[in-house]
């Protein structure tokens, strides 16, 4: 009986998990493996004989270290952390204020308002990025950072404010009333009381808001210019695809260096992300 | 406390929601009162409060809470927004001011085959990748809703798809469906599956399943966290019950389980479908477009006539044209949700 | 406890927007940059990153130095990935800022010919004191009448090919034809290295394939009026039924998925035996000679050959890659940016970067024919006079706006990969019509 509970916990839980956590991860290891492998190695077809792709007997720091010193890898990392944290903060604060308004006040359009923050999401970027050069150069913003910190929330903060809305719904209306009959502002009962309930929708809400700034291309394309002020997607692109040849090696260890340190940092918060997304439930 | 009796039912879905961010597990009243001394003690003591000002009237609090949205919305999406349906009205070329032309880009559009296809490619492109996400995520937040050893790792890591930058990754898959030195098909062939190459990126049908394939792999992990978000939301207790009653798994799954997570499960699938219909970097990295025009999506098909063709008026008419479409999607999909929460 | 008034919580409230726009002057301010249409002098230069390192090193550390000592200006140079700069090119002209100077690969500059400043004057100096631009530079950088782009380079086309192999199944020279060739693949290829081309959407190899061989067929997009589509004639017909043939007979059916680089891979791993492309892969061979061995342990560099395309019923042809540099129209720094063109183009100062090339990119002229670097390496020298064969997109017209927007859409290459899928010839070659019908008509 206890066997054969064991055999049937394999089956239906243990095979399928590892098959998920094989199939989802393989290409890292791939990732993995191109960026500690010599370039003599990199280029074997297929078929070639005696190939075993998935292991070298000879790793080299090679691919590394041209990342890190013939190019300004550093500074993208450290750019693209600056920008996707303060697009993030400026989205959460937006979206978290919008997102109480929609949902917690009691005016007239709020429908329709609410409506109309989530259509700009619809708008897909690579229609907006030209008239947004316009914009950004008449703010003369232009190769600074904060042309993709004003613009990313463009598509951070309808995100952020419906994902709110969702939370904020879900938290009785009760608790703010109760504050108010204390004798705290509205101003107050929003901060005090309502938003640390919420932490965890705002957690999810600026988890997701991160990833998506540091995933951006098109926009860190056009509106940056100097190498110095790249981001990570971009600045890896430019500097390691040349003409006819990529630096497979190199890409791979930008690929895996620009994402490994958020992982790890949200390996310390997936599980308020789990939480936080929960909220959205009655969204 | 008044709201603690009064509304019990409706504190308690709030409370299992708190629950599930503080981990805690006290009573309501005790939940309530520690968020007013909590207040309490956050705000300086003396006075306490100041109930004339502007911003106790409802609209203008509300005004206020809008306005950051308002103005960066307005000084970065307005224009743009309005200036490209503008474009698309127009017969602007690149660096050429264009003239008012009324719908002909979309009649231009309409009439293209390549447009065709892209409408048809993206359509169907988000409905299977779609369905498929959603029938792995939710299997697999199933598995991870278990317990078991490095649980935290393995939720962290299972996200990695999702987190790195997604031209870069699209650069690895790029790699391994090379159809020179491909691992995977390295892969099969040593296991005895293949003795010729797949091609995989070079074959119309076969670059659209690879495109799709990569879209899974990066949207898995996204589903899948979230519906375990869904999945803690379910009292054990309720599995247990049905199960004394009889019903298996998949029984406990389908009247239980299922609808229980339908909500989330809309917004999920609603910001995914949203993603993906607007896809842009994966195909563009991995195909260009091709073999013969058969992977372009809208994004990509829009992109190379707006951008690499400079027709911006024809290209913003692509973008636009995505617009209906998804917006008819997106507008069920809201409709369908509210009417879950009123349920 | 404080007293919230309403001017404080505007302040609040306010202050999270206002520092997002106040903060970006101030951003400025603090990194103590000035916006760059104040420095009057700066020209920032927007370019590829180049296949070949060391010439971009060049620029970097000589050539650019050097100019702003004689010029007096200051020189921004920002490379990026070949496939991005038309993104970044229509974004400076719609938004009227961005780089002075811009690359443009082949006839894309037609593209933007009305936001381009006349660069006439300089090309007429250069130009004719330097042998005359090639053919393919003036087809690509002139608009009939004007000089809209200024010549950098050509980037010629020939096939690499695998000496030893061709000689295992009997051919020690060459083909001359297209017909010799396609039966020496069909050799090649059951021997296991077939010839390797691209038909997918890649800027560079597909349509310099797949042009020149429309071409050697007698077959033409456009009738030499630039307007009247003409594609669809007998020849062009012929040239994709013997497509269609000789990629299954000959090529490697991967293909249909390669971009520029692919080639180059499949070529050095030793899975193709010949391939259409820039000097890039022989380059790389020299590069890294140890890297790269024949199945019999020797240095490939040693077994690879270059040779022109082979000519078909309509004769000899090619499309070869061009870069020029356009100076932008919206730009404040023309004079500077001109200056500079013209400082570089002179030989004195173009010479180091020409040899610096080491034979991947001819002179736009054809005084670089006699460069002594020619002399260098035997394998290179086909290289040499490569450019002065050739044609460009819009044959038999002019290559204006309509054939780069034919090109971008890939409509030529489109037509063969259709046909290698399995598309009746006729049928391929009707939808190619239809599509620059609706290019050209309007």
């Amino acid at each position: 009986m206890i066997e054969g509970a064991r055999w049937r916990r394999s089956v239906y839980f243990h095979l399928p998990l590892v098959m998920f956590v094989v199939l989802l991860l393989f290409p890292f290891y791939w990732m993995v493996i191109t960026t500690f492998r010599p370039d003599g190695e990199l280029y074997r077809p297929w078929n070639a004989k005696n190939y075993n792709p998935f292991w070298t007997w000879h790793p080299t720091l090679e691919h590394i270290r041209l990342l890190v010193e013939d190019t300004l890898f550093s500074t993208w990392l450290w750019n693209t952390m600056l920008i996707s944290l303060a697009s993030t903060a400026i989205s959460l604060v937006c979206g978290v204020f919008a997102g109480y308004a929609l949902s917690r006040l009691k005016f007239r359009f709020a429908g329709s308002l609410g409506t109309g923050i989530f259509v700009t999401y619809l708008v897909p970027q690579t229609l907006l990025f030209i008239p947004l050069a316009d914009v950004i150069r008449n703010f003369q913003l232009g190769d600074t950072p904060w042309s993709l910190i004003l613009t990313y929330p463009t598509f951070l903060i309808p995100f952020s404010t419906w994902l709110m809305m969702g939370y904020f719904k879900a938290i009785p209306k009760e608790l703010e009333e109760c504050a108010r009959i204390d004798g705290a502002s509205r101003w107050q009962a929003m901060i005090y009381i309502i938003l640390p309930v919420a932490v965890p929708g705002i957690l999810s809400a600026g988890i997701f808001a991160f990833t998506l700034s540091w995933n951006e291309f098109i926009y860190a394309l056009v509106f940056l210019s100097s190498s110095a002020q790249k981001t990570i997607p971009v600045g890896v692109v430019s500097e390691l695809v040349r003409g006819d040849v990529f630096y497979w090696g190199s890409l791979m260890a930008g690929a895996l260096l620009g994402s490994i340190p958020v992982a790890v940092v949200y390996s310390f918060f997936v599980e308020h992300y789990v939480a936080g997304l929960t909220g959205s439930v009655k969204g | 406390m008044r709201i603690a009796t009064t509304r019990a039912p409706r504190l308690r879905l709030g409370r299992a929601l708190l629950n599930q961010g503080a981990k805690s597990e006290e009573p309501d009243m005790a939940s309530a009162t520690t968020t007013t001394t909590m207040m309490r003690s956050a705000m300086p003591a003396g006075r306490v409060h100041q109930k004339a000002g502007l911003l106790e009237d409802e609209r203008w609090f509300a005004a206020a809470l809008l306005l950051p949205t308002a103005v960066l919305l307005g000084l970065f999406i307005a224009y743009p927004f309005f200036q490209g349906i503008w474009l698309a009205l127009t017969d602007t070329r690149v660096g050429v001011p264009g003239n008012f032309v009324g719908l002909k880009n979309f009649e231009k559009v309409w009439n293209d085959s390549i447009f065709r296809t892209a409408v048809w490619n993206t359509c169907w492109y988000t409905f299977i990748t779609t369905i498929v996400k959603l029938v792995l995520g939710l299997w697999l937040a199933q598995l991870l809703n278990r317990h078991f050893k490095g649980k935290a790792w393995v939720r962290a890591f299972i996200l990695l798809p999702f987190i790195i930058p997604t031209v870069l990754s699209t650069f690895a898959w790029k790699w391994m469906f090379d159809p020179t030195f491909s691992v995977l098909n390295w892969l099969f062939w040593q296991m005895g599956f293949i003795t010729k190459r797949i091609n995989w990126l070079g074959e119309p049908d076969l670059a659209f399943f690879s495109i799709i394939v990569v879209n899974i792999w990066r949207g898995v992990p996204f589903y899948a966290i979230s519906l375990l978000a869904g999945l803690q939301t379910i009292s054990p207790e309720l599995q247990e019950a049905a199960a004394i009653d009889g019903a298996n798994a998949w029984q406990r799954f389908l009247h239980i389980t299922w609808p229980l997570l339908l909500p989330v499960t809309m917004v999920v699938t609603l910001f995914s479908v949203i993603q993906t219909f607007a896809d842009f970097q994966l195909v563009y990295v991995l195909t260009g477009g091709g073999p013969a025009n058969a992977t372009h999506l809208f994004a990509t098909y829009a992109y190379q006539i707006g951008v690499g063709t400079g027709l911006l008026s024809e290209g913003a008419a692509i973008s636009l044209a995505i617009f209906p479409v998804l917006f008819i999607v997106v507008l069920l999909q809201l409709l369908y949700i509210r009417r879950v929460e009123t349920r | 406890m404080a007293r919230v008034s309403r001017r404080s919580l505007l302040k609040v409230t306010g202050t999270t927007a206002a520092a997002a726009t106040t903060g970006g002057l101030a951003g400025i301010l603090a990194s103590g940059r000035a916006p760059a249409y104040a420095q009057t002098s700066t020209v920032h230069w927007l370019k590829w990153n180049d296949f070949v390192p060391a010439a971009d090193e060049h620029l970097r550390k000589k050539a650019i130095p050097e100019a702003e000592k004689a010029l007096g200006i200051k020189i921004t140079l920002e490379t990026i990935n070949a496939n991005d700069l038309q993104a970044r090119t229509t974004a400076a002209i719609q938004s009227k800022s961005g780089a002075d100077l811009i690359m443009a690969f082949n006839s894309n500059c037609q593209l933007y010919a009305e936001s381009l400043a006349d660069v006439t004057a300089l090309c007429e100096a250069v130009g004719p004191s330097q042998g005359g631009y090639y053919d393919t530079m003036k087809g690509n950088c002139h608009d009939g009448k004007n000089w809209i782009s200024v010549p950098y380079c050509v980037i010629p086309g020939l096939i690499a090919y695998r000496k030893s192999w061709f000689n295992a199944v009997g051919a020690t020279t060459f083909p001359a034809t297209w017909e010799e060739y396609r039966a020496v693949g069909m050799k090649l290829k059951a021997a296991g290295h077939p010839l390797g081309q691209t038909l997918g959407h890649t800027f560079g190899d597909a349509p310099g394939f797949a042009y020149p061989f429309m071409w050697s067929f007698g077959g033409k997009e456009v009738e030499a009026d630039g307007k009247t589509v003409a594609i669809n004639s007998k020849e062009t017909i012929e040239s994709v039924k013997f497509m269609a043939g000789f990629w299954k007979d000959a090529h490697d059916e991967g293909g249909l998925a390669w971009d520029d680089s692919s080639n180059n891979r499949a070529f050095l791993s030793g899975t193709i035996a010949a391939t259409l492309n820039g000097a890039s892969i022989y380059i790389e061979s020299v590069r890294r000679a140890a890297q790269y061995m024949t199945e019999d342990g020797k240095e490939m560099r040693t077994d690879i050959a270059h040779a022109p395309m082979p000519r078909g019923p309509g004769g000899a042809s090619a499309f070869h890659g061009s870069q020029s540099t356009m100076v932008m129209g919206y730009s404040k720094n023309q004079k500077a940016a001109v200056d500079f063109l013209r400082w570089f183009h002179t030989p004195a100062n173009f010479e180091p970067w020409f040899t610096s090339q080491k034979g991947f990119a001819s002179g736009p002229t054809k005084v670089w024919e006699t460069n002594k670097m020619w002399d260098e390496d035997p394998v290179m020298k086909p290289f040499r006079t490569a450019a002065s064969v050739g044609r460009v997109p819009g044959y038999a017209g002019r290559p204006n706006q309509k054939a780069a927007e034919a090109l971008t859409k890939y409509i030529v290459v489109d037509m063969y990969a259709k046909a290698v899928q399995g598309m009746a010839a006729e049928a391929s070659v009707s939808w190619a019509e239809g599509e620059l019908k609706k290019i050209y008509s309007v």
